[in-house]
């Protein structure tokens, strides 16, 4: 049985999102421009150039449709250069996984080192301040340059960049685990392995799981931007592919599934996060 | 002057001075819709050039003896068939079947992208993918990288890449093919329309798709020819040519040249209209370009061969105004162009909205010609070096030939142990003033306004 | 004298000082021995040094001056020899109860079957009352729950010497006075030789066999030893009906008010 706060919660999201729609479509109405044009020439140009005015930002009605035809189809491949929303959002969720994963190789083994000692730390630092904040588009050109491979470049480019939330919380959870668990583990005899293994990973499980969330957001948001810029496939090369035909209404629809992935991915690693959490 | 018109005929300029008129052009397709094949008119061109470089000797030679008597003549001595059945045919196995040709999805690339719908590709044994690409600095990264066999460029790109102008470094490339000629507008911001006297453009925003091309080079040409500085009076910006549309809906940019169907596009949406098309400036200007490394022409000749082979035939078969409605649905899909179906054909056949409530008619809108005349290098070397994008003494002649590859019909010819022509040049006249591609540095002398 | 079972020799401690000053030693000249088998407690102020002494003795922390000998051998480093109960539980909060014991367990013998260490653990799990909370994280015991599981978890191990850091200093008195009685009986039950620090007395006199009374700080040492010579059998309830308790502990809180505070 949900609680009424639960009940209530929800019909206040419904109502916001229903207001939302009423003022986009009050927006949205096409204002009539008033030149008349001659039937020959209106029959060559779009629906607004023929009553003299721009075409309009999209409604509600028409991105609703265009949306309900992507979800009827969505794998359709028709060539290298059309394929269906749901083929495109698995290219960018595979590179997404694929430069995270590699990311998240690199950085727990080496967040961990890092917050075992405190000279190894302080080495790394200067580094890591200085790379943390340098923006993916700015990696890109510098990727394409030596790796050449646009797809391999994209991958880089998403590695380079959710490698530092998770090496740097990494560090951290380890720094901070308590000095009584590891006593406890010393004067057990336990072997630095089995200490790193059984207790310094366990202890620092919940800071780690928190810097991949934080690294899994940024490498969904990086990988769109990447794609437009590479081309191709994916769901950023959907966006620029829909741009090229300024079709709105299109880049709207990309713009909810983009978001509904995101939040998807941070679902995910908000479970696997409280699979380690623990209270203390 | 297309590399297609008919040789034997008398009345043909095989030079002539700025292009061709409507009346000329009808008459030269009526011919080659009656006659053979149009690689076999390319290599009897060719050998009519070798055999008379002075073209009023050759229209004297042909009005004295006949065309058909002209025809033995030359087959006595030179044998035509068998030059045409060596291009006409591969002259071996294709070293590589599956190619990747790279496009950016514009008018300019409608050879390239519709002999895959089409079946030039296949025709010629060819397994190709064409990939739509997101820029041109992309293109030519994957181009120089070699993840594109060949690639759909700017006609001064291949001329920028040898030099190793733009670029990290040179690289020898060529350019077999021009895409298409004519093809561009400026289009205007809709609150312009009662500006179009350009004297009244000080201070305007324009954009260009890239430095390194005919858009760029004549749209300053145009400016300087009405006296403004194109560095000083007005702003010149780099644009990729689906944000032009946007940015000219949103008052970030009074206008810009640029390729179609971004153009009709504008006018289709009501953003803006055509003020005039890049035919007025200079009728018959290369646009974009059919482009390999020498690398590859070199070391994959059959293939290249066949590659030349399919984009000839489909720049032929675009070149008839019947075919250009057909044409235009096969390429709007969104696998190519990804645009409504009326504005790539407005652009194809040339009966367009103008933004204004006219509708014009102009069948020569844009159309195709694969000849990469060498006048045509020499000039974009002319102006790359008048604004200051080359610097220092040029060998203009040298580079021409090295990248604006002529066809392989003299390539052919050399093999078959004749001397190749010398000319593979033409004059020709931009805005009234005429061209002379034997004296660049003149012609460069006699403009006000540069930067060199 | 006869060799004892641990020998403590010379132990000293200073802190370096700010800026390189030389600062006066914690505590100096440590010298005590305990005998197998014996409960020995440490009573003193704070800041005298006991828990470094503990942990010294455990292993995980040195001294400048001094050595420790137990069972012959000097110490250098922490041991399963020597079991830990520290003063906060230190149960590792992801695990359950079960397997905080079996931890300890699984260090001690690794060669155990899971069968092994589980019957193991279980059995010293229940010496301490607690079978019934084998699953539950320590998040969900009471405090004198989890200290008594951090007892079962140094017992487990079955040490030479057992080292308690003021155990029951967070607990309530009546959860206190339970434990008291069950530690007492598992140490009688096991012999084990144990080494308790406490602010206690009557828990002192309860437990332990030998009371050390550590001066305050700076310059601290053993002041004095006092033996408890009460029966074997004494109880919390029956203990101050003995007739030298009272005897007894005037003299260790005399000291803790007089001598303690006074710097000698």
């Amino acid at each position: 049985m949900r609680s009424m706060q639960y009940w209530r919660a929800t019909f206040l999201s419904v109502a916001l999102f229903l207001a939302f729609l009423l003022l986009w479509h009050a927006a949205t109405r096409p204002d009539t421009g008033g030149a008349a044009v001659d039937p020959a020439y209106a029959a060559l140009v779009g629906n607004a150039a023929a009553s003299g005015s721009k075409t309009p930002f999209p409604g509600p009605a028409e991105v609703g449709e265009k949306l309900w035809q992507h979800v009827k189809d969505p794998f359709y491949d028709r060539g290298p250069n059309d394929k269906g929303i749901g083929v495109q959002l698995a290219y960018s969720v595979a590179r997404v996984l694929t430069g995270f994963g590699l990311a998240a190789l690199v950085a727990i083994p080496l967040g961990f080192l890092i917050g075992m000692s405190k000279t190894v730390y302080r080495a790394f630092d200067p580094f890591i301040q200085v790379l943390k904040p340098i923006s993916p588009l700015a990696w890109m050109p510098l990727a394409l340059y030596t790796i050449k491979d646009a797809d391999t470049s994209a991958i880089f480019v998403i590695f380079i960049c959710s490698l530092w939330p998770m090496l740097v919380n990494t560090a951290f959870g380890v720094g901070a685990v308590r000095q009584d668990w590891l006593n406890v583990a010393r004067t057990l005899e336990v072997s630095r392995l089995r200490t790193a293994l059984q207790v310094i990973l366990p202890a620092a499980a919940p800071t780690i799981m928190t810097g991949m969330r934080i690294s899994v957001g940024i490498a969904w948001l990086v990988i769109v931007a990447a794609e437009m810029l590479i081309g191709g496939t994916g769901i950023g090369y959907f966006v620029w592919n829909e741009w090229n035909n300024l079709s709105i209404a299109n880049i709207i629809c990309a713009i909810f599934f983009i978001g509904l992935i995101g939040m998807l991915l941070d679902t995910l690693l908000a479970r696997a996060a409280r699979l380690v959490s623990y209270r203390e | 002057m297309s590399l297609f018109s008919n040789p034997f005929d008398a009345n043909s300029r095989l030079a002539c001075g700025c292009g061709r008129h409507a009346s000329q052009a009808e008459h030269e397709r009526a011919a080659q819709a009656a006659t053979p094949s149009a690689t076999d008119n390319a290599v009897e061109q060719a050998v009519m050039r070798a055999l008379f470089p002075q073209d009023a000797l050759r229209r004297r030679f042909l009005r004295a003896v006949g065309s058909s008597t002209a025809m033995a003549a030359i087959a006595s001595i030179f044998p035509l068939a068998a030059a045409r059945e060596a291009f006409a045919q591969s002259t071996g196995p294709l070293e590589k079947q599956k190619l990747k040709v790279g496009f950016i999805p514009i008018t300019c690339a409608t050879p390239i992208i519709m002999a895959h719908p089409m079946g030039f590709y296949a025709k010629q044994g060819l397994d190709v993918e064409v990939v739509k690409t997101a820029g041109w600095a992309l293109i030519r990264d994957k181009a120089m990288s070699g993840e594109y066999d060949a690639a759909h460029m700017l006609s001064p790109m291949p001329l920028a890449i040898s030099m190793g102008v733009g670029a990290s470094r040179a690289v020898p490339w060529t350019m077999p093919a021009v895409e298409n000629i004519n093809g561009q507008a400026i289009t205007l911001s809709m609150k312009h329309k009662d500006r179009r006297d350009p004297k009244d453009w000080k201070g305007f925003k324009f954009a260009v798709p890239f430095d390194y091309s005919m858009h760029n080079y004549l749209l300053r040409y145009y400016l300087a020819e009405h006296g403004l500085d194109p560095d000083t009076d007005v702003q010149i910006r780099s644009v990729p040519p689906p944000e032009m549309v946007a940015n000219l809906r949103a008052d970030n940019i009074d206008g810009f040249l640029a390729p179609d169907p971004v153009n009709q596009r504008a006018v289709y949406d009501g953003v803006g209209f055509i003020h005039t098309l890049s035919k007025a400036i200079w009728d018959g200007h290369p646009c974009c370009a059919f482009s390999a490394s020498k690398e590859f022409v070199t070391t994959m000749p059959n293939t290249y061969q066949a590659l030349l082979k399919s984009i000839i035939e489909a720049t032929a078969y675009a070149r008839d105004p019947a075919h250009r409605k057909e044409i235009a649905t096969a390429i709007a899909a969104p696998n190519y162009l990804n645009q409504p179906v009326t504005v790539v054909e407005q652009v194809l056949t040339g009966t367009y909205a103008d933004g204004l409530g006219k509708v014009l008619t102009d069948p020569n809108r844009i159309d195709f010609d694969p000849m990469p005349w060498q006048s045509f290098a020499v000039w974009i070397l002319t102006q790359m070096k008048r604004w200051g994008q080359i610097k220092g003494d040029v060998d203009y002649q040298k580079v021409a030939a090295d990248v604006f590859l002529a066809t392989d019909a003299v390539r052919l010819m050399r093999e078959a142990g004749l001397t190749p022509p010398a000319e593979t040049n033409k004059t020709f006249s931009i805005m009234g003033k005429p061209f002379d591609p034997t004296q660049p540095e003149a012609y460069l002398a006699g403009f006000k306004i540069r930067r060199t | 004298m006869s060799h004892a079972f641990l020998q403590v020799q010379g132990l000293g401690k200073r802190y370096p000082g700010r800026n390189g000053q030389p600062q006066p030693p914690v505590f100096e000249n440590i010298d005590f021995d305990i005998e197998q088998g014996q409960f020995v407690c440490v009573i003193g102020h704070s800041g005298c040094g006991k828990t470094t002494i503990l942990n010294v003795l455990a292993g995980i922390d040195d001294t400048n001056e001094g050595v420790v000998i137990m069972d012959g051998r000097q110490i250098s480093g922490p041991s399963l020899e020597r079991g830990v109960v520290f003063q906060a539980h230190a149960l590792l909060p992801w695990l359950t109860a079960l397997q905080n014991v079996e931890f300890g367990v699984r260090s001690r013998w690794p060669a155990y079957t899971r069968d092994q260490v589980r019957e193991h653990s279980m059995r010293y799990l229940d010496m301490v009352g607690l079978a019934h909370a084998a699953a539950k994280k320590p998040s969900e015991l009471s405090g004198g729950m989890k200290q008594r599981v951090g007892i079962a978890r140094a017992f487990a191990i079955q040490p030479k010497m057992l080292l308690l850091d003021e155990p029951f200093g967070a607990l309530d008195a009546l959860t206190r006075g339970t434990i008291q009685d069950e530690l007492r009986s598992i140490v009688q039950q096991t012999r084990q030789t144990v080494f308790m620090i406490t602010h206690d007395v009557d828990e002192a006199i309860l437990l332990s066999d030998r009371i050390l009374l550590m001066s305050a700080g700076p310059y601290a040492r053993i002041a004095e030893s006092v033996s408890v010579d009460l029966p074997r059998d004494r109880t919390r309830a029956s203990l101050h009906h003995e007739p030298r308790y009272y005897e007894i502990r005037n003299h260790l809180v005399d000291f803790l008010v007089d001598k303690a505070s006074h710097k000698e």
